[in-house]
């Protein structure tokens, strides 16, 4: 069946963002507590334990946990992002039923798909903002003279941590809006989140790899968002507008898909 | 826009009508071409068992499901090209509960009204109303899964008047409610259609069409086999009065000859034969003196089951 495809209107993408901000402003505190201490504890683990055996110089110039901070920055807006498209969005995709109630309003089911992906990218920069403040708080009173985020280009870092999510919120959406049980979702953790957040140059630099490691990473998105957040953490160069670039054109291609799917899942 | 779309049938105006209208999934055909027509401020039914295509049709007419073809329009506006303003004045209480867990009785409506663009003071309004129309206001700070099931629809139907729709669709709105929930929910029902509200509603149980409906129509296998009002479908499919005879074993079948050869008409339903007739003290002095043994027998007024069971040759409720 080849329906026309139908954009969202702004109005319904508003509204599903809209209930899923009245239910996070009860919850909150209980929601964003786990998702703040994920990366301290990688941070402390990875940054202080495993940097210490990294001789003076660090990686490119930068001790090892102001090389790795940023990238946590990256890969928590990564993580926040895909729970939400994954799970959150499969309770209410199948158990609660809750696009069932909602498209039977003058909202419809591509604006339920956009304002999800609006909803998981402002809790990838609503977690990504708290944790940046530790970062400087943290940075400034462990090391005045080398701060975990020195520049200040990184008020800039919460935007693109809500970009970043929506970005990975179309990835998650499009593997929920494909697959019929919960369990499923052990594969898109296992074979696509891991293996990003393992290789895309948060704890070493994949430039240097012979290739084809560099060009491989160069096709995965987390790899883009990580230096998008390392430039501006630490003061940019021109190049970040070609990761900048990357993430806009491959989520505004792959956004269109899940909200197909998703409507033929929800409109029979 | 309306007066030329809706159309005129003497002094009713109809306010649903389905021309040929037909649903397809794959290969199945879930609607074979329908035609019906719902008048504005009535209650309009369909009856039918499971798989005979109501609950598809109930669907095309709320957006949930894409007419196949033929045509459909709901509020005078075509489904298909007006899905959002067709939306925007129907209420929908479906058949499962889907309501939204994480918010309270009181923010499910706030937040259900938000979807049509409500200002915040009129759905809040409107939701302290309805919340008293459904009898829950009580509930209003409660979570929802701490509601029973009677109240959980009772809010459902509050939550579909929250855009104070013309029409409102009901999906087996008594499914599973006990007897005392499902006559509150008929008595919110009668009330709703008193103030002019056009009701639409699906369901399995007679009585519910019977003490419901102003018209429906009866569905089997993706077709509408019958329609009229209630007492129109009885009077024009059965006799009046009905014998209904239990028996052990052989002595049904017995009773069964005796029965056709007296009787209007002649059922058998289960362990039960059902004997249709306009004079059922005659037909028991008969059934009496053929000296066939016969055990509970009960006389009742013909009902709209019987209507069911004559057409379709099956109970409704299996």
């Amino acid at each position: 069946m080849n329906a026309p495809l139908r954009l969202p209107s702004p109005r319904g993408t508003f509204r599903v963002w809209q209930r899923n901000m009245t239910i996070f402003r009860k919850y909150w505190k209980t929601i964003l507590f786990p998702n703040f201490v994920e990366p301290l504890l990688f941070l402390a683990a990875l940054g202080l334990g495993l940097g210490a055996f990294i001789r003076e110089g660090g990686v490119q110039g930068m001790t090892y946990v102001q090389f790795i901070a940023p990238g946590l920055l990256a890969s928590n807006a990564m993580f926040a992002a895909s729970f939400e498209s994954t799970f959150n969005t499969f309770v209410k995709l199948k158990i609660d039923r809750i696009y069932d109630a909602i498209v039977t309003t003058p909202v419809n089911a591509e604006d339920v798909v956009a304002g999800e992906y609006l909803w998981a990218g402002t809790r990838a920069a609503l977690y990504g903002t708290g944790f940046l403040a530790v970062l400087v708080v943290l940075g400034f009173t462990l090391s005045p003279e080398a701060p975990l985020i020195s520049s200040f280009w990184a008020l800039l870092i919460p935007p693109m941590l809500l970009v970043i999510g929506v970005m990975f919120s179309v990835m998650g959406t499009l593997f929920t809006s494909l697959i019929q049980r919960i369990d499923l979702y052990a594969y898109y953790f296992t074979l696509i989140v891991t293996p990003l957040f393992l290789f895309s140059g948060i704890f070493f630099p994949v430039d240097n790899f012979p290739a084809p490691a560099p060009q491989i990473a160069w096709f995965t998105p987390l790899y883009h968002a990580v230096n998008v957040c390392r430039e501006l953490a630490a003061g940019p160069s021109p190049a970040v507008l070609v990761d900048i670039a990357w993430i806009v054109v491959f989520t505004l291609i792959l956004a269109l898909l899940p909200i197909r799917f998703m409507r033929r899942r929800l409109i029979s | 826009m309306s007066a030329e779309q809706t159309q005129d049938h003497g002094a009713r105006e109809s306010t649903i009508v389905a021309r040929d209208l037909r649903k397809t999934y794959g290969e199945f055909q879930a609607v074979k071409g329908v035609d019906f027509e719902v008048y504005r401020g009535e209650c309009f039914g369909f009856l039918g068992p499971n798989g005979a295509g109501k609950t598809s049709t109930m669907r095309m007419i709320y957006g949930a499901a894409v007419p196949t073809g033929g045509e459909l329009r709901v509020a005078g506006l075509d489904v298909t090209r007006y899905e959002r303003n067709v939306k925007r004045r129907i209420g929908v209480v479906p058949q499962e509960n889907n309501l939204d867990d994480d918010l309270e009785v009181m923010e499910n409506l706030l937040v259900y009204g938000r979807y049509f663009d409500l200002p915040k003071k009129l759905i809040l309004q409107r939701a302290e109303e309805l919340l008293d129309f459904v009898q829950l206001t009580d509930k209003a700070g409660s979570e929802v899964e701490q509601l029973s099931g009677g109240m959980k629809r009772r809010l459902l139907i509050a939550r579909a008047l929250i855009n104070a729709p013309e029409i409102v669709v009901l999906d087996e709105p008594t499914t599973g409610l006990d007897p005392q929930a499902r006559h509150l929910v008929w008595e919110r029902l009668r009330e709703l259609a008193k103030e002019g509200t056009t009701l639409i509603l699906t369901t399995h149980y007679m009585e519910e069409a019977e003490q419901l409906c102003d018209r429906l129509v009866i569905m089997e296998g993706g077709r509408i086999i019958s329609q009229g009002s209630p007492e129109q479908l009885i009077e024009e499919h059965v006799s009046p009065q009905v014998l209904e005879f239990r028996s052990r074993d052989g002595s049904l079948e017995k009773l069964r000859e005796i029965a056709e050869a007296e009787a209007d008409a002649v059922e058998r339903s289960g362990e039960s034969l059902l004997a249709y007739t306009s004079d059922a003290d005659e037909l028991l002095e008969k059934v009496r003196r053929s000296g066939v043994e016969a055990e509970n027998t009960v006389y009742r007024q013909a009902g709209l089951e019987d209507v069911f069971l004559r057409l379709t040759g099956r109970s409704l409720t299996d």
